[in-house]
């Protein structure tokens, strides 16, 4: 068990930029697009944002989930050093495969509270629906097929032992969420209406914000499905049952994007914005596919570790975003983060009041099935929401009442799970 | 340097299994065991542990029936129906893991029977032996 102390000195984020979440090939305006442009134009954009330039900048992180196949790299960080003037600087790469985003931010508060550099940016670019294609240009790209991407997932588990169970993969999807249903002896019925009223506030969200991969709300799907509710289409075959809870629409749409964040420290923060978050901890904790439940336990650990460092919990925070690459995911991390009430949390997301306008908002850029899931930068995505809604400027889908708190779960199949508490200075 | 000092605990994991024995690690200091087995005790940090065949008493915690998106063909072909389940030793592991034996038609009576008991099962695959379970009646 790990007890976190505080920073040597306090960190705050001072710039964040984000790509669209897209698929480049689908595209004619975006079809070669490349890695090195994409993290280029999030990190640049996080540059402006914090009124800086490359020559302020001393150290960056690169992360990314799955370079060898994505990009045919095994050292990323260097391969888009030129692409935002930081050629000469130090760097270091890093990949977590979905948690990568999350522990981006962890690593670039880590190297600023230590003292060694005051400016550090962090960001991840993958681009999970375009992939290299090996000996020919950067811009030369090809589908990562679903097939392919399939074969890449028992990367994550051990070849000890976890590969030959057979089974990690196939209860991530589901366990968790069978023993919520146990303990609050819910109906099949009651879980599916749940997750479908979850993916309706989602893409309600996504539908809103330029920068999401899914632009169409359930609404006009279902209209033009010949469907009178939204419910009614997410019941129907439209959105077949593809695990024993999980439909179509509580599953990751992969694509392509970036994005970046910078960090100072916060005596020096005012420096450079008039609206600096600070980050207050981040919570840790890894189990390797073959434990049960692991993604139930490891968030209770990062949990226990950030509440105790920092006084708050989730019942403090005013947004709550959660790496949702199973839908589930972040209602059951919700509640166990106590966020929202135990046993009842399903009740506030089957209402609505987990949708970006209710009263316990929750990962209000529609999460990872309905925003997007460019795997490792979909942390720095939810982070460049949180710090959106915390600064008031996310538009049509602002929070009715601008947060000064929020908590970000991340989780990646490849088992970190981390726990973020920000604040508004 | 010696050698044979470096046990290798994965390959005689794997070399018990082919004589039919299923093994984990004990801790020297804690007692608490290991399975899979590794080298350190994984809840006191103690850095020695030592083979110890494991009781083979074990309940269900969880489990699911395969689905459109997880399936494994060859386990079926070779071993008949199975379920993915979380499952307790009694040595104090929770795994996820394959049980064997375990048809669609079961599982609503399993399901009410939650923490039900099951057994090792070796099962023959691509060269090697693994771990699954079967219900133990």
């Amino acid at each position: 068990m790990t007890n976190l102390r505080k920073y040597s000195r306090g960190v705050s984020i001072i710039g964040v930029g984000c790509t669209p979440f897209m698929d480049t090939l689908g595209n004619l305006e975006t079809a070669g697009l490349t890695e090195g442009e994409l993290f280029g134009y999030a990190a640049l954009e996080a540059m402006e944002d914090a009124g800086l330039e490359a020559s302020d900048v001393e150290y960056y992180y690169h992360g990314q989930a799955i370079p060898s196949v994505q990009s045919h790299y095994i050292t990323h960080n260097m391969q888009i050093a030129n692409w935002f003037g930081m050629k000469g600087k130090a760097s270091s790469s890093h990949s977590e495969a979905c948690c990568t985003g999350y522990v981006a931010l962890e690593q670039a508060v880590q190297a600023v509270a230590a003292g060694t550099y005051d400016i550090v940016l962090s960001g991840c670019c993958d681009m999970s629906e375009a992939r290299a294609i090996p000996d020919k240009p950067a811009h030369m790209r090809t589908r990562f097929t679903q097939e392919e991407f399939a074969d890449v997932l028992p990367m994550m588990y051990s070849r000890d032992y976890t590969r030959t169970s057979l089974a990690a993969n196939a209860l991530v999807c589901d366990s968790w969420m069978q023993l919520y249903a146990r303990e609050n002896n819910l109906t099949d019925q009651q879980i599916d209406d749940t997750l479908n009223a979850m993916a309706i506030s989602c893409r309600r969200a996504a539908a809103l914000n330029p920068l999401a991969f899914m632009g169409r709300s359930y609404k006009e799907e279902a209209e033009e499905a010949g469907f009178s509710t939204e419910m009614d289409y997410l019941r129907s075959p439209f959105n077949p049952k593809v695990t024993e809870y999980l439909r179509l629409s509580s599953f990751e749409q992969k694509c392509d994007g970036a994005a970046a964040v910078i960090v100072c420290p916060t005596e020096l923060a005012y420096k450079y914005t008039d609206h600096p978050i600070e980050v207050l901890g981040v919570g840790h904790a890894c189990l390797e596919g073959g434990t049960a439940n692991l993604e139930k336990h490891a968030t209770a650990e990062a949990y226990r570790q950030v509440k105790e460092l920092t006084g708050l919990g989730g019942s403090d925070m005013d947004l709550f975003l959660a790496n949702d690459f199973l839908l589930c995911s972040h209602l059951l991390a919700a509640e166990e983060c106590e966020y929202l009430p135990k046993g009842e949390g399903w009740k506030y997301a089957a209402e609505g009041r987990t949708a970006f306008d209710g009263d316990k908002p929750i990962n209000t850029n529609g999460g990872r099935c309905h925003f997007g899931h460019a795997h490792g930068s979909s942390g720095l995505a939810d982070l460049y929401e949180a710090v959106k809604q915390m600064r008031g400027e996310m538009g049509p889908t602002q929070l009715k009442k601008t947060p000064e708190t929020a908590m970000l779960r991340g989780f990646g199949g490849g088992q970190n799970v981390t726990c973020t508490i920000l604040k508004t200075l | 340097m010696d050698k044979t000092k470096y046990e290798r605990i994965v390959k005689t994991f794997y070399d018990y299994l082919e004589e039919g024995k299923v093994m984990g690690r004990k801790c020297t200091r804690c007692g608490a065991v290991e399975f899979p087995p590794y080298l350190a005790c994984n809840t006191c940090g103690c850095p020695k542990t030592e083979w110890e065949e494991i009781s083979g008493e074990a309940e269900v915690t969880g489990f699911r029936m395969e689905s459109l998106m997880h399936s494994e063909e060859d386990i079926k072909e070779l071993h008949g129906d199975y379920c993915y389940a979380t499952v307790k030793l009694k040595e104090g592991a929770e795994l996820n893991t394959v049980v064997v034996g375990v048809t669609a038609a079961m599982k609503d009576e399993l399901m009410e029977k939650i923490p039900f008991p099951v057994k090792p099962y070796i099962a023959q695959r691509d060269g090697y032996k693994a771990v699954f379970w079967q219900l133990d009646e």
